[in-house]
């Protein structure tokens, strides 16, 4: 247990590092990509006769706060709003916080992806199992072939083609959006079936753009496992075909596991062709919005997060080892 | 908890396991005859690709794809013919009949479960209706062979050394009551006092238990140290067996002597000791017809090239070599007796 909390508070503390060097970086680079979308404004309402002064207050009005001051003055209100987990105000969204809209945007992504994700990583693994015990036959030869055509063609050439298949020529799915918008939101059926029919397209996107990177991990890892020598051992020592076989599926997926968090972790940023195609307004469309909106907050919002979620799913992936791999657990122990 | 009846003993008649390869069906052992008396240890030995392992394999029918057993048969007391088992009856026999202990270089343990699991796992897979009473033979076991059978129990490989490994692997092959224990290579990897510990444990636990023991071995140190018998493979053929003081003090296969002749000794010269010449065959170019050993046999003859070497037998030793045909009138008073070649040549 202590070899666990003293693990995790390293992690906490490296992380915690990470995140501050990747927002200062993601701050620079934002701040020195030209174009101010508040000078902007501010050209555009003096433009139209407004004066000097009454145009900086509607600003102001308008987005709630002005930049001002030198980078560093900047900067340093920045990281001082972050350390009270304000991320500031959005610049394209007037009147809503950064936090808001990033939280409003993140469940469109997270739900889906994470749905893809779980529903691929189930299916490869399986069938992954499955393509190396019947390697040397037709059928694992059809799984292997299927999992590299599938890991090979890119994500939205695979939406393109599902959704000119589903909305065109058999038109059973919708073609865009979260939900019917004739229907009130609300915890009804309705709502709900309408929730489930829009999010379908994606996730069977997501899920298929992901499965072939899963069937030919396992597969390969079932086949190494195969070939040591503790399996032959445990044939050799009469053990049951069950127990060999959870021996084996045990051993060959632990490494699979890195994979899975850490796709989790890009959760947040994998998602843009995706959503642009099916238009989904999750956090994809919303990062190309904030580039295009010269949004900084949004921006640097988005970047943060994104940041967090992959240094946590780290930490998680590297705690969950030392709770399934006895070999992780003592490794901290071990003089 | 032991079963009654003695230790049993094996017949392996005309053993020929062969591998497919690109260029065909390739023998690795062919037309072996071995005889384990019951309760005694027999040690082989051979080079690298002398298809030593392979018999081992053979002892469960267990040699693995893209090998098979091509012909003969493994008569094993209480068992029959194992060649012939398969399935669930195969499965069955495996650990609870013949014990197999790995070399000990190999992880033959589960990574992911403790020792005291996977002896669990081992007891669930033969029905064992009394798991607590399996472990805590398990735990004797170990005790006996002087290890903390407790900790050593609640351990995973990898708090494990090598020695204690292969003495988990020792207790693993007796849990079951096997009374009939294959050992590949049981010192290999080890250091010199560990393998000393270890080929003590053999030969207590193979006296106390009452087994009948075959151990593989390239060591010729190992066999002298333990075994009872001794049977000299070259080629997937047996070139000479018999008791092991015998063949050890006076060798009649010319690869014996050679063999002999090139262990190094701790006193004297270094350059006592004479390293065979050339490379044993590989499955690629064992000669398929003649004796396979005649390309480094200082003892070489025309009629090696075409027919393959007689048994020639003499009390309780045989050697298969043409040389010792022609050399008549040997020191035993039998004389020998110049048995039929066995086993067909591969087509």
């Amino acid at each position: 247990m202590a070899v666990l909390l003293r693990r995790f508070a390293g992690h906490v503390a490296r992380g915690f590092v990470m995140i501050l060097v990747v927002t200062t970086i993601s701050f620079l680079i934002i701040r020195s990509v030209p174009g101010d979308p508040l000078a902007a404004r501010y050209q555009k309402l003096v433009e139209q006769g407004m004066a000097p002064d009454a145009a900086q207050r509607a600003v102001e009005a308008l987005y709630g706060f002005t930049p001002k001051g030198s980078l560093w003055e900047q900067y340093v209100d920045y990281m001082g709003g972050l350390a009270h987990l304000d991320l500031g105000q959005s610049l394209s969204v007037p009147g809503a916080g950064v936090s808001t809209v990033l939280f409003s945007a993140a469940k469109w992504t997270v739900i889906p992806v994470l749905a893809g994700t779980l529903l691929s990583f189930l299916a490869g693994v399986v069938m992954g199992v499955y393509a190396a015990i019947r390697r040397t036959g037709v059928l694992g030869d059809l799984l292997a072939v299927s999992g590299s055509l599938l890991h090979g063609v890119p994500q939205y050439v695979l939406a393109l083609l599902l959704g000119a298949i589903f909305t065109t020529l058999v038109p059973i799915l919708p073609a865009g959006g979260t939900a019917d918008i004739m229907i009130d939101p609300g915890f009804t059926a309705g709502y709900i079936g309408s929730l489930v029919q829009h999010a379908t397209l994606p996730v069977v996107t997501y899920a298929l753009a992901g499965y072939g990177g899963w069937i030919l991990a396992m597969k390969s890892s079932v086949v190494t496992v195969l070939g040591d020598d503790f399996i032959l051992a445990a044939e050799l020592r009469g053990m049951k075909r069950s127990i060999v076989f959870r021996y084996v599926a045990r051993n060959a997926i632990l490494p699979l596991f890195t994979i899975l968090a850490l796709s989790l972790g890009l959760l947040f940023g994998g998602a843009i062709f995706i959503e642009r195609i099916f238009n989904y307004p999750g956090l994809g469309l919303m990062l190309i919005d904030s580039v295009n909106n010269r949004d900084y907050s949004l921006m640097g919002g988005a970047f943060l997060l994104i940041t967090a979620a992959v240094v946590v799913a780290n930490i998680a992936a590297d705690l969950l080892y030392t709770v399934i791999d006895p070999r992780v657990r003592s490794g901290g122990e071990a003089a | 908890m032991a079963p009654e009846q003695g230790p049993p003993g094996v017949r392996i008649r005309g053993l020929t396991v062969v591998y497919r390869t690109a260029a065909g069906e390739l023998p690795a052992v062919s037309g072996v005859d071995l005889d384990l008396a019951p309760g005694t240890i027999t040690g082989v030995v051979g080079e690298s690709g002398s298809g030593k392992s392979t018999l081992a394999l053979s002892l469960l029918n267990a040699v693995q794809p893209p090998g098979r057993i091509a012909a003969g048969s493994v008569e094993i007391d209480g068992l029959g013919d194992v060649v012939a088992l398969g399935g669930e009856g195969l499965r069955r026999a495996r650990g609870r009949h013949v014990g197999y202990v790995f070399q000990a270089a190999q992880n033959s343990l589960n990574p992911l479960k403790t020792v005291g699991k996977q002896v669990l796992d081992l007891g669930r897979s033969h029905g064992v209706e009394n798991p607590r009473g399996l472990l805590a033979d398990a735990r004797d076991l170990l005790g006996r062979m002087g290890l903390d059978g407790a900790r050593v129990l609640d351990s995973y490989q990898h708090e494990l050394s090598g020695g204690m490994r292969q003495r988990v692997g020792i207790m693993l092959a007796l849990v079951l009551n096997a009374r009939l224990v294959v050992l590949d290579e049981p010192t290999t990897a080890l250091d010199m006092i560990t393998q000393a510990t270890i080929l003590r444990i053999v030969r207590e636990v193979h006296a106390e238990r009452g087994l009948t023991t075959l151990v593989i071995t390239h060591d010729l140190g190992v066999v002298a140290e333990v075994a009872d018998r001794l049977a000299v493979m070259y080629g997937g053929r047996v070139a000479e067996q018999g008791p092991t003081r015998e063949v050890l003090a006076g060798p009649r296969h010319p690869y014996t002597r050679g063999l002999l002749g090139a262990v190094p000794r701790l006193v004297g010269d270094i350059g006592e000791a004479h390293a065979l010449p050339g490379r044993p065959p590989t499955l690629a170019d064992i000669p398929a017809d003649g004796c396979v050993f005649r390309g480094r046999c200082p003892l070489r003859m025309d009629v090696c090239e075409t027919g393959r070497p007689p048994v020639v037998v003499s009390g309780s030793r045989s050697a298969a070599c043409h040389a010792l045909r022609d050399d008549d009138g040997h020191d035993d008073g039998d004389g020998p007796v110049v048995a039929a070649a066995t086993g067909e040549e591969q087509a």
